[in-house]
């Protein structure tokens, strides 16, 4: 029988900007018919130009367009569409969405819909690991006395921060870096928790004084075998946002690295993952230990960065897996080279506290030159509209090595010129070119804590 | 103050939000009529709404659409950017994406036809979007002059289906 899942596969892409035209483009490149569904305002984009045919959902905002699932999955199907690619954001965690999928034939590219819905619950996401020997973030149950505590606390190493069993607010939480600490401040944390909640019980963490944050590029066969394409260290976030992302994290010893992507191959293998997904990591610096935090089922607006030191392009062989004209490569067959940093060029005023910045974009120079690359789906006329998240490209530079990468990407922040529209990319010269970034002694808080408060007091000046 | 604004419209939102509670309840079926739009839904293939007539068959539902071997050209008669419209002459557009059916189910005649009268509250169509149907009303009160899509065909949001001429 000829399978038109086979045969003639046609995808629908449920998304917008750059990660549609990147998906519509590597579908092109696979012979894979595509069509858009976009809001209204997106009618006259980039992206509904390059595919095959573009389809209106509904109104501007969101949730009467991308967000509704039922308008999504009936255009895929009234077009004809036999796959359907959900990008990142909108859609692409939706459990229903995957299931909805699946009931109406459609092969969702990506895990199957019980696996979005187990890794999607930041509990069951937690036994997974716990049970596929990913190590958590070490702490105890309910401490009974102060000598239960300094037990826990030998157990897990100092620092520790103790914290209310009965909620949360910082109340209660106080940093202990040895024992005699610990004595000090065990009576006062219990005594602010009773008056805070009515309840003195304490329980005790690791306290992370330096966090990075880490996560490991995977693919999964569907089968028990799962590969990685090396990790990535995000650690300069603003808000819980990355702004920048590198590979490979430089940061880790060559044991520790290893241990962490077979921690993150591990736990996908463990459980039939299927497709794209990445596994995010704590790292604490002081005491060289990384702990899971979660794990994305979806390909992720960092996914260049591996791609740049991996020659592997992500979305072609995520579309490749789903349409099995592509077979998941060996980890030999992956070769890991060079260093690859992304910035994200955000539509946002980092002068007036990063409002976003909608509007005409008058003038559109992306840098370009060895190594550079930009993802994006805007050009000198587009207009950003409103309704979305504020990323209008991403500019992504490879080198031999992180210091080479790092002054590839001074460069090319340097000659990129947007006008008409305010972005960050001010800010990003700012970090590129900070000593402590050179260096790589950065944190999770390092742009809120260190760099932006003088950044930001030189400009309101 | 507006008669609109004491009575508010169900905006697609609350829709998914009564969709939601339907899905997540123990009902079968759910038939709500709320200050013009009429929704129907049910957990049975098959199933039709009590107001669409007295027969038991039920609205068309064309499962799976097209076929993956049809052409993926946009229909060439879109008239999204219709112009030349006359004095007096009202287009009735489609509310978002959805199968478009001028009659209540197969085989029954059709809501109406080019030159009948319409009111304001007067059923035009059907649009489908995942088995739920969603009455589209005229709005306005006039003669129909033309119909611009054909039945059972996807419409995309602010599609034209109507053009309603308010004369005389």
């Amino acid at each position: 029988m000829d399978d038109p899942k086979v045969s003639h596969p046609r995808l629908f892409i449920a998304n917008r900007g750059e990660i549609a035209l990147r998906i519509i483009r590597a579908a092109h490149s696979l012979g894979i018919e595509t069509v858009l569904g976009v809001s209204m305002a997106d009618k006259d984009s980039v992206a509904a130009r390059e595919a095959e045919r573009s389809v209106v959902l509904g109104p501007a905002a969101s949730r009467d367009s991308y967000l509704n699932l039922n308008l999504v999955v009936h255009a895929a199907i009234s077009t004809g569409c036999t796959h359907i690619h959900p990008g990142y954001g909108f859609l692409s965690e939706r459990p229903d969405f995957a299931e909805l999928c699946a009931a109406e034939g459609l092969v969702f590219v990506g895990p199957r819909p019980q696996t979005v819905r187990a890794v999607g619950d930041k509990i069951s996401a937690k036994a997974v690991a716990d049970a596929a020997k990913v190590p958590l973030t070490p702490g105890s149950g309910k401490l009974n006395s102060l000598k239960h505590a300094l037990e826990v606390a030998d157990e897990i190493g100092y620092p520790v921060i103790t914290k209310a069993s009965a909620g949360g607010g910082g109340r209660g939480m106080l940093v202990a870096y040895d024992a005699d600490a610990l004595r000090r401040v065990y009576d006062e944390a219990s005594t602010t928790a009773r008056e805070a909640f009515g309840d003195d019980t304490l329980f005790l963490e690791v306290y992370v004084e330096r966090a990075r944050h880490l996560e490991v590029q995977l693919f999964g066969d569907g089968q028990g075998r799962a590969v990685h394409f090396g990790e990535r260290d995000c650690s300069i976030q603003r808000r819980y946002q990355k702004m920048i992302e590198e590979a490979p994290a430089d940061i880790l010893g060559d044991d520790l690295r290893s241990e962490l992507r077979a921690a993150a191959v591990n736990l996908l293998a463990s459980i039939d993952y299927l497709n794209a997904g990445t596994v995010e990591f704590l790292y604490d610096e002081g005491r060289q230990k990384f702990y899971f935090m979660e794990v994305n089922a979806r390909i992720q607006v960092e996914h260049p960065v591996s791609e740049q030191i991996s020659s592997h392009d992500l979305i072609k062989l995520q579309l490749g897996l789903a349409t099995g004209t592509i077979m998941l490569p060996e980890q030999e067959a992956i070769s890991l080279k060079g260093h690859a940093i992304e910035a994200r060029i955000l539509a946002e005023d980092t002068n007036r506290n990063f409002i976003p910045s909608p509007g005409k974009i008058t003038r559109w120079v992306p840098a370009t030159g060895p190594g550079v690359r930009v993802d994006s789906a805007v050009q000198e006329g587009s207009t950003v509209p409103p309704y979305y998240d504020s990323m209008i490209a991403k500019l992504i530079v490879s080198g031999d090595d992180r210091t080479h990468a790092v002054d590839r990407m001074s460069e090319a922040l340097k000659r990129f010129e947007v006008e008409g529209i305010a972005t960050n990319i001010p800010l990003l010269r700012a970090i590129v070119d900070h000593p402590d970034f050179r260096e790589n002694s950065i944190s999770t808080k390092w742009l809120e804590n260190t760099l932006l408060p003088g950044f930001q007091a030189e400009r309101a000046n | 103050m507006t008669e609109q604004d004491r009575n508010p419209k169900l905006v697609s939102n609350d829709i998914q939000a009564i969709i939601d509670d339907f899905n997540a309840s123990r009902w079968r079926t759910l038939e709500l009529e709320y200050h013009g739009v009429k929704l129907f839904l049910s957990k049975d293939i098959g199933a039709a709404p009590n107001w669409s007539t007295s027969e038991s068959t039920s609205p068309a539902v064309t499962k799976g659409g097209a076929p993956p071997s049809q052409s993926l050209a946009a229909p060439a008669d879109i008239p999204a950017a219709r112009g030349a419209l006359e004095d007096g002459q009202v287009i009735v557009s489609a509310p978002s994406l959805g199968t478009f059916y001028r009659s209540p189910k197969p085989g029954a005649p059709p809501f109406i036809q080019i030159g009948d009268d319409v009111e304001a509250e007067t059923e035009l169509c059907l649009i489908e979007v995942m088995k739920l149907f969603t009455t589209l009303r005229a709005g306005v009160k006039g003669k129909v002059t033309e119909i611009l899509i054909e039945d059972g065909v996807m419409v995309e949001n602010d599609q034209p289906l109507f053009v309603i001429d308010t004369n005389g």
